[in-house]
């Protein structure tokens, strides 16, 4: 009996040292960092590459790479007056020749990897070959389409030779980030899908890699070799991996985390309403629509697009979902950009009219049975909406109520984001809920112009209008913004009289920011814009 | 001696049970549309016994006010979200509506979308569970009674299934397909029956022995006739306790994968999947998870009870039997 | 005894081929371009086409199933498309962490209800026996996912006693020794709590009713008549013998902790297989989604059988 008690003593007592222990451990967190301080950073997931030229690319991995890697110019965030222009980073100056087809860049001679090489024009050279080798099956293909040659002149001067003279000239010379030649150019092209970079890693940029915890965290530390010492002023920025905005967002509320990039709109007043925080509210450059498959017979004729348009109740759409963090959607141009044409107005919520417009393309409700039809064939159709995303389900449940109201029957369907792009690009769906995010460059081509046969295009909606496709070629060939300026308006106007998608909003960028952080000129562009300046109080 | 009293578990079991079927086939019926969307920003996540005054428009779109007078010939809406203006000439209907569960954040009312979530999970087990009887009897049966060969392929081929990995399968499926309410009911009810089938051929192969059935043999009936009326009826007390069980189990199986996005399909509604669009919102909006997962326990402990007392039952009678 | 061995090892090999095979039929039956996901909706048609030929997608399917099926046989099971590296590098990656949690959590309910049915047993039909078997119905009856959920929101946000996810803290990658692993056990306790929880319901509810049983037999009795008190014929006797079939019972439950853990591990983050399985899901990472598949049965395959030869050593009745 004695010895039973004894056990049992003995038992409670470990028990009481490993709480007690447990507690302890919750009094001392990792001891704070030294002067420069730290960031953590919530993202959704984790970065699978650390070369940005292997496939699978994310916008995350976007976002790291501006940490990581090198880039000839950087591009500033005034795309909303004019077409975005450039400050030097890599290259401290340029020239461009008198018939304007060659643009000569020098680079910085302190310029360094983080393992002490020098960062020469062979390694410009070398990004370039990677970025046109048709083994990668990275977009630089189409990007650098205009350019004709990169020739290294001597370590420190590099030459584009360009086929034309256009506008865009230095933002596709500076498209994508500067790879180490020294590292990784002896991996053979063949082989660039199936290796793993993070093995042999270089980087050039403010930060290099300390730690990766695969799908947990990524840890950045200062960099020591590069060139705009004393900066960056963090120690650290941390990157952790948290699978749901819900859970970043709690994280955020209770400390865990800093930074957070994608808000939901309704979280917003939480992060407003909370001191530590602050609340951003950037013009964002995502739009979204519901592409109609023109090329299926209901889809086909303007009348019924535009009756579609008008039937859905857009403003009460972007009140519910959005609560105010988003502009109702005019047209191919965003609102909030340089070449946005203003004498368009978003349409107006008008089922009335709506349901004129039906009447003259041809629906009735023959048989009564509360669904119109038109040649025997009743008004339903599949909305394809990708899977995971709680605001366009939401949307696409408005979207049927309204619709329904018409005699419209649209079943919302959803279907997991890899399967939902191979449907679009094989143009076997009815209809799709869709977000574009618009790069800072006018670009009408790649989602307006009727799609060559063999695809390669994102006008998944089988928009085709040769007027459209006219004034799109007119516009590229333009020599200058000024002269593409009007063709633009125009190509603006007609779309949007053909209605071949309907706009629905353009959202707002919200980043939740802890107000430890000082020092941050956050764009919709880039979270990281001067990342190298921030600094990190207590 | 005095006849063996139902056992109190077997009766609360069942009475559970019957009071949530009951609920979920009539509860609909009396507790609205739970598709109906009402003017997300004013009724959007209200808290449950909150009280609207709904005005329904011509055109088809709701407005949701806390009050709503009416004057000169228009009609007033204070609502959260700024006061509307209407025409009486375009207002349908008015009505006075109380959320008893609150709303989700597109308005639509939580009590009529338990109910008719209830339908979907409870119909998902009921018949999974089906399924799995009538293919577990059966095989059970056939390995039992038959042995050898037959009874060798049949166990083997219940052990593999049941070392499938069903969750990755589903994962698989639900990426490349769409999930849909057959499908899940077909896999849920075809990885369950294994249990049963063991079950069954365990009580066969004692059966078997048994002088009712050695003297129906002996005169020459049929196997068909041996198992439909003297193996059957014994193997019910068993086979409903172990129905219970699978009940339980299979409304659970169901609620974490609709939580996961894998089973039930949005705009359908089960108690799994009302978690999960719940989940966003908690804690602050907690109406949209807590009642659907208390649903969800609720019919558990009920299958469970109901287990309880068939076997509690069984081993009463048992003991009672000279 | 290597009779057994043998049989069992045949049967399994069987099985995980079964489990190939299908898992390879319903990846190739996909509705949809698998390539197309991939690549960029821009890139030009024949940077597609020589993007599914290094991914080996233009040969028929039955070359690519022997060529898949030779590799799994010496252990190569592929590239991932989305890592970019070895399936067998990223599975080896994140298996530990699965086993970790699955493992502490089925010892921990195993205890959790062992120790429940004991404490109820001191005096059966009592209050506190009547009060725990309340209890563990309850907590049987709850989902996992609930009580995940519940733990995550009282311990990590409301009270801020525990971190809300993940295995380690910021910069906890950087602690070593003592610190380190506190750090990691700080991170442990809620999802293997919510493991633990709902399983040592189920585990005390069969326990309870398992060992009632065993008392009321003849040998327990015996035990008494000769002199053991009550609870050395408990301890000695009747536990060893309910115990017997809760071996059976684990092993009949691992495909459920391999999996069930699943939802665990996407609510608190943790880098394991379920989280990978469902990215990769996601992003019809075709290798590594069949290659975590085959993993996963191998696992569960092993084991069962291993279940059945410890139920064999243990129970001198039973005979391979």
């Amino acid at each position: 009996m004695a010895g039973a008690a004894m056990t049992k003593r003995t038992r409670s007592a470990c028990w009481l040292a490993l709480v007690l222990a447990l507690l302890a451990g919750c009094a001392r967190r990792p001891a704070p960092p030294a002067a420069g301080g730290e960031v953590v950073v919530g993202i959704l997931a984790d970065i699978s590459t650390f070369n940005e030229y292997q496939s699978l690319g994310d916008a995350y991995e976007a976002q790291v790479m501006d940490l990581l890697f090198p880039s000839l110019l950087v591009e500033q965030p005034d795309w909303q007056e004019h077409p975005p222009t450039f400050a030097p980073s890599l290259a401290t100056r340029w020239e461009t020749s008198a018939d304007g087809r060659v643009i000569t860049f020098h680079l910085r001679p302190d310029a360094r990897w983080s393992d002490g090489v020098p960062i020469t024009a062979d390694d410009v050279r070398f990004t370039f070959d990677v970025q046109r080798d048709e083994r990668i099956s990275a977009p630089g293909l189409e990007i650098k389409r205009f350019i004709e040659a990169v020739e290294v002149v001597d370590p420190h001067t590099v030459r584009f030779a360009f086929s034309r003279v256009y506008p865009y000239q230095l933002m596709d010379a500076n498209d994508g980030h500067v790879i180490p030649k020294h590292a990784w150019g002896a991996v053979p092209l063949e082989r660039w899908e199936s290796t793993d970079f993070g093995a042999i890693l270089v980087t050039g940029g403010p930060f290099r890699v300390a730690s990766h915890a695969r799908g947990q965290t990524l840890v950045l530390e200062r960099d020591p070799n590069w060139w705009g010492a004393p900066r960056p002023y963090l120690d650290r920025l941390v990157f952790r991996v948290v699978p749901d905005s819900g859970g970043q967002l709690a994280q955020l509320l209770a400390g865990h985390l800093d930074l957070v990039e994608v808000v939901p709109p309704r979280e917003a007043g939480r992060v407003a309403a909370s001191p530590e925080l602050e609340l951003l509210r950037l013009p964002g450059r995502t739009w979204g629509f519901v592409a109609w498959n023109n090329r299926r017979p209901a889809f086909a004729d303007r009348d019924t697009r535009c009756a579609l348009s008008l039937a859905i109740n857009r403003p009460t759409l972007v009140e519910s979902v959005y609560h105010g963090f988003a502009r109702l959607g005019t047209g191919p141009v965003l609102a909030s950009m340089w070449a946005f044409n203003k004498a368009l107005a978003p349409l107006p919520f008008d089922p009335a009219r709506a349901r004129e417009l039906l009447a003259r393309a041809g629906w009735r409700d023959a048989d009564g049975d509360g669904t119109v039809e038109r040649g025997g064939r009743p008004f339903e159709f599949d909305l394809l909406v990708p899977a995971g995303n709680n605001l366009r389900r939401d949307m696409a449940l408005l979207i049927q109520a309204d619709l329904a109201r018409l005699g419209i029957r649209c079943r919302p369907r959803e279907v997991e984001a890899a399967a939902h792009l191979a449907l679009l690009d094989a143009g076997d769906f009815d209809a799709s809920l869709t977000a574009y995010t618009e790069a800072t460059k006018v670009e009408l081509a790649s989602v307006w112009a009727t799609p060559a046969d063999d695809g390669g295009s994102y006008n998944f909606a089988g928009y085709s209008n040769p007027e459209v496709d006219r004034l799109i070629a007119e516009a590229d060939a333009a020599p200058d913004f000024e002269s593409a300026r009007p063709i633009l308006d125009r190509i603006q106007e007609l779309i949007v009289a053909d209605q071949p998608v309907t706009f629905l909003y353009e959202s707002d960028k919200l980043v939740a920011m802890n107000r430890r952080i000082r020092g941050a000129r956050i764009n919709s562009g880039s979270i990281f814009f001067n990342a190298d300046e921030w600094t990190a109080g207590r | 001696m005095s006849a063996p009293r139902t056992p109190p578990r077997l009766v609360t079991g069942a009475a559970t049970l019957a009071v949530l079927a009951l609920a979920v086939l009539l509860g609909p019926l009396l507790a609205g549309d739970p598709a109906a969307i009402v003017d997300p920003p004013a009724a959007g996540l209200l808290p449950p016994l909150a009280r609207r005054t709904v005005v329904e428009l011509r055109d088809g779109s709701t407005l949701a006010g806390e009050t709503a007078r009416r004057a000169d010939g228009r009609w007033l809406v204070e609502r959260r979200g700024g006061q509307r203006v209407v025409a009486e000439a375009d207002v349908a209907a008015v009505s006075e509506r109380r959320f008893w569960l609150g709303t989700d954040n597109l308005g639509r009312d939580q009590l009529a979308r338990l109910l008719t979530g209830g339908r979907v999970s409870l119909a998902i087990g009921a018949v999974a569970l089906t399924l799995a009887l009538l293919v577990g009897t059966a095989a059970g049966l056939a390995a039992g009674w038959r042995g050898g060969a037959v009874d060798a392929v049949l166990m083997r081929l219940a052990d593999g299934l049941l070392a499938v990995p069903i969750l990755f399968l589903l994962i698989l499926l639900a990426a490349l397909f769409r999930p849909s309410p057959a499908a899940l009911v077909a896999v849920l009810g075809l990885t369950s029956w294994m249990d049963v089938a063991r079950l069954v051929r365990g009580q066969v192969l004692t059966l078997k022995e048994r002088e009712f059935v050695l003297a129906a043999r002996a005169i020459g009936a049929s196997d068909l006739r041996i198992a439909v009326v003297h193996l059957l009826p014994n193997l019910a007390a068993p086979l409903a306790q172990g129905a219970a069980l699978r009940l339980g189990d299979l409304i659970l199986a169901e609620a974490a994968l609709s939580f996961l996005g894998l089973g039930v399909q949005p705009p359908l509604a089960s108690w799994g999947a009302m978690v999960a669009h719940g989940q966003e919102f908690f804690p602050a909006a907690w109406w949209l998870t807590f009642p659907a997962g208390a649903a969800v326990v609720t019919a558990v402990i009920g299958a469970a009870l109901l287990a309880d007392g068939v076997g509690e039952a069984a081993r009463a009678d048992l003991h009672a039997a000279p | 005894m290597p009779r057994f061995l043998l049989r069992r090892f045949a049967a399994a090999i069987v099985l995980v081929w079964l489990v190939a095979t299908v898992t390879f039929a319903l990846v190739s039956l996909a509705p949809g371009d698998a390539a197309a996901g991939l690549a960029d909706p821009r890139v030009a048609p024949e940077v597609r086409e020589r993007f599914r030929r290094d991914f080996g997608l233009d040969r028929p399917w039955p070359a690519r199933y022997l060529t898949w099926l030779a590799g799994a046989a010496r252990g190569d099971l592929g590239v991932s498309w989305v890592h970019h590296r070895p399936v067998a590098a990223v599975l080896a990656d994140a298996v530990p962490a699965t086993a970790l949690l699955a493992g502490l959590g089925l010892l921990l309910e195993i205890a959790g209800g062992l120790a429940l049915a004991l404490v109820q047993l001191r005096r059966p039909h009592g209050r506190a026996d009547r009060a725990l078997t309340a209890l563990s119905l309850v907590a049987y009856a709850l989902p996992a996912f609930v009580v995940a959920l519940l733990l995550q929101y009282l311990f990590a946000y409301r009270f801020r006693l525990l971190p809300p996810s993940h295995t380690l803290s910021p910069g906890g990658e950087l602690l070593t020794g003592l610190p380190r692993l506190l750090d990691q056990l700080r991170h442990l306790v809620l999802p293997v709590a919510a493991i633990a929880l709902t399983g040592a319901g189920a585990v005390a509810r069969y326990l309870r009713g398992s060992l009632l049983d065993e008392r009321g037999q003849l040998y327990v009795l015996a035990a008494r008549a000769r002199g053991c008190s009550e609870r050395r014929a408990l301890w000695a006797h009747a536990l060893p013998n309910a115990l017997l079939p809760l071996v059976t019972m684990v092993g009949l439950s691992l495909p459920f902790l391999i999996s069930g853990s699943l939802v665990i591990e996407v609510i608190f983050a943790w880098p394991g297989m379920g989280q990978t399985m469902v990215a990769a899901a996601l992003a019809r990472d075709l290798p590594l989604l069949m290659g975590g598949t085959l993993l996963a049965t191998l696992a569960v395959v092993a084991g069962n059988a291993l279940a059945d030869l410890a139920y064999a050593l243990v129970d001198p009745r039973v005979r391979l």
